[in-house]
């Protein structure tokens, strides 16, 4: 291999060490060239409109089922399997819908990066 | 005996992994090619075994068995930060190559002093969610072995220094993935077991709640510390030989096992109120039991989900994505990983409700998962048991620990007090030691209460440095800087009151014991406010736009390595 010169090898946190201590005081002005520019900022508009649905679905689910378990205390009297529903509706029902969540805002916002 | 059969080997693979991982990767260009292969899977697998500390594999089941079913609120909040992070955080964060908070400030802000301060709230936010680990690892190892408890937390500390001294983080994103893999199965295996072991008689109790207030049999407790209770009836308890008849009021002195004989009555903790009763059983959480339990959940998913995204030691482990993009799938997928292993724990805690109940009394409820395999089987079966939930409660605890005090170490050898990789090394044992002595004194605070603390930090002053630095192009550093403070001292203010006991009682009670419902929307006013009085430099637009531009050739780790070496 031309020019081979022999590197350390190290984990993140010791490379982040050496980088640190070589880029301290080397910090330059961020520049994009106007195609860049004209790009990310495309890139930005649409990924903060994406943004929004996910985040008001996320804080109406997780503030709106503690509302839900106030204003029906009879949902820990009705029981499925033996088990009070309210206690199921906390234990299981939040992991699958935040799967989905995740896995539904992932491929909007993948695709907003492809459509170019 | 325990400690050797469960703990050792978890500390042995972990540096085996570490070790074996880069014998592996010899040269530069294995590595780089590693680095750039780290499947979004494998990483995820890493950001999840990284995240679930003590107080997910121990604090959450012990929270159910004190403080009711509404406990399970804390692993809804802990998954419900990821999508917070993914939607606002992970790819732009990648993008910046920014492996910390403080060097995001820097790259983003260009400011020194930015950097320094944020310096500082990694330490708060680290001893936060240090210390409960430490306490929480001393605590089970001396339930198992009955040990002291300093011996227990010594013990924990010097492992931790001596893991990282022998360099078992070096291949961190596997060891990390296999610590994930460790703990969902050490946690899944047993919950199962207890389940079918236990029979249908306490199953049937188990979603049928009374209230603790009899000795079902002869119950031995340990008193790790002093304790006050409160007698309801003349109750003859047998404190080691001797018996003794005790009403009213009885300070127990630390280190007193007593045993409480069948269908006494259960004596009174000051303060507390008694698992099972009629406020147990509902879905929701009370907090410092100020009879608001809607505004208390409020604010405590709100603190989870947007302080997450501010956890040091997370957001370091996003820099293994090879780009923005891959970052983003790793958060996705930690969701799906996170969902999986919570689903376990509200099984430990309902359970636990009813075999040891009698942990509430001596405040060592975080010991209820280890305790129960020993209440349901007395053969070899339940020592196997223990022994494995004691294995995986100490790999929560390492994984989450190894990873904290590397990014408080780094925080202060280079963002503090700039020095070599000497210091470095150094500052590792002064931070463990910090932290097992900080942690001797904490036994009695739940590990799910103080890392909750730790979050409601972050949300107060990370999470809108890294919301408004992402996508608010008008930022400045006085207000970033101002946002951050205000964030720092309101939430680690009120930490402070609940800490020393301030009397406050109904809604303002809860907005002092979790201030995140205040103090988050004030430190983003503050970081508004103040940036509009003043005017971002010409470059702020060009520094927040490259975070959004999804072409990261330039910025991999491969070419910033190849640039370092040209």
């Amino acid at each position: 291999m031309p020019g081979h010169k022999r590197v350390a090898v190290m984990s993140p946190q010791t490379r982040l060490a050496h980088s640190r201590r070589r880029l301290r005081g080397r910090w330059r002005v961020p520049k994009l060239d106007p195609v860049g520019a004209e790009r990310a900022a495309e890139l930005y508009r649409r990924q903060r409109t994406l943004a929004v649905a996910p985040l008001v679905v996320l804080f109406v689910g997780i503030l709106g089922l503690p509302l839900v378990f106030a204003l029906f205390p009879g949902l820990d009297e009705l029981r499925v399997l033996g088990v009070p529903v309210s206690w199921l509706a906390l234990a299981l029902l939040p992991y699958p819908a935040l799967t989905a969540l995740a896995a539904w805002h992932l491929r909007r916002a993948e695709d907003a990066e492809d459509l170019e | 005996m325990i400690i050797a059969f469960a703990v050792a080997p978890v500390v042995l693979v972990t540096l085996l992994i570490g070790l074996r991982g880069v014998a592996a990767m010899r040269s530069t260009s294995d590595f780089l090619v590693a680095s750039r292969q780290v499947s979004p899977l494998l990483n995820s697998a890493a950001v999840a075994g990284e995240y679930l500390s003590a107080a997910s594999f121990l604090g959450v089941a012990g929270l159910v068995v004190k403080d009711g079913i509404g406990s399970l609120w804390y692993p809804v909040g802990f998954t419900a930060g990821y999508i917070a992070m993914l939607v606002l955080v992970a790819a732009p964060m990648r993008r910046s190559g920014a492996l910390t908070v403080p060097d995001f400030a820097e790259a983003r802000l260009a400011s020194p002093a930015l950097r320094r301060t944020t310096a500082v709230v990694i330490l708060v936010i680290g001893g936060l969610y240090l210390v409960p680990q430490f306490r929480t690892a001393g605590l089970v190892l001396s339930v198992v072995s009955e040990t002291p408890y300093w011996v227990g937390v010594v013990i924990a500390g010097t492992g931790v220094a001596i893991t990282l001294a022998l360099g078992g983080m070096r291949a961190a994103t596997y060891v990390q993935a296999f610590q994930f893999v460790l703990k969902l199965v050490l946690f899944i295996v047993p919950a199962i077991w207890l389940l079918v072991q236990v029979g249908p008689a306490v199953r049937h109790e188990a979603v049928h709640p009374v209230e603790f207030t009899e000795f079902h049999r002869d119950t031995r407790v340990v008193f790790r510390v002093g304790t006050a209770l409160e007698f309801t009836e003349p109750t003859p308890v047998r404190v080691g030989r001797e018996t003794q008849v005790r009403t009213g009021h009885w300070e127990v002195p630390a280190g007193t096992a007593v045993v409480f004989p069948e269908g006494a009555a259960v004596p009174d903790v000051s303060g507390e109120a008694r698992p099972g009763g009629d406020e147990w059983e509902r879905p929701l959480l009370d907090l410092a039991d100020a009879g608001h339990p809607l505004l208390s959940t409020w604010a405590l998913v709100v603190a989870l989900a947007l302080g997450t995204m501010g956890l040091p030691h997370v957001i370091m482990r996003f820099h293994t994505s090879p780009d923005g993009r891959a970052a983003r799938r790793t958060a996705a997928i930690t969701v799906g990983l996170l969902s999986v292993f919570y689903l376990f724990p509200g099984i430990y805690g309902v359970l636990g409700r009813v075999l040891v109940p009698q942990l509430y009394l001596s405040g060592a409820t975080d010991t209820a998962v280890v305790a129960l395999p020993a209440q349901v089987d007395t053969g070899w079966p339940g020592a196997t048991f223990t022994a494995l939930l004691t294995g995986g409660a100490f790999a929560a605890f390492l994984a989450t620990s190894l990873g904290l005090v590397l990014v408080v170490s780094g925080a202060i050898s280079h963002d503090l007090l700039p020095g070599g990789l000497g210091r470095l090394r150094v500052t590792v044992l002064a931070v463990s030691a910090v932290v097992v002595l900080l942690a001797l004194s904490a036994i009695r605070l739940d590990a799910g209460v103080l890392v909750t603390w730790g979050f409601t930090v972050a949300a107060s002053t990370f999470c809108p440095l890294l919301v408004l630095g992402i996508w608010w192009s008008r930022l400045t550093v006085a207000g970033a800087m101002s946002g951050v403070l205000v964030g720092l001292f309101a939430s680690s203010g009120a930490i402070v009151c609940t800490l020393l006991g301030v009397p406050v009682s109904g809604w303002p009670a809860i907005l002092v014991a979790q201030p995140a419902p205040w103090s988050v929307p004030l430190a983003f006013a503050t970081m508004i406010v103040v940036s509009l009085r003043g005017r971002p430099p010409s470059w702020s637009r060009t520094a927040m736009l490259r975070l959004h531009l999804n072409e990261d050739r330039v910025e991999t780790p491969a070419a910033r390595l190849r640039a370092l070496r040209g």
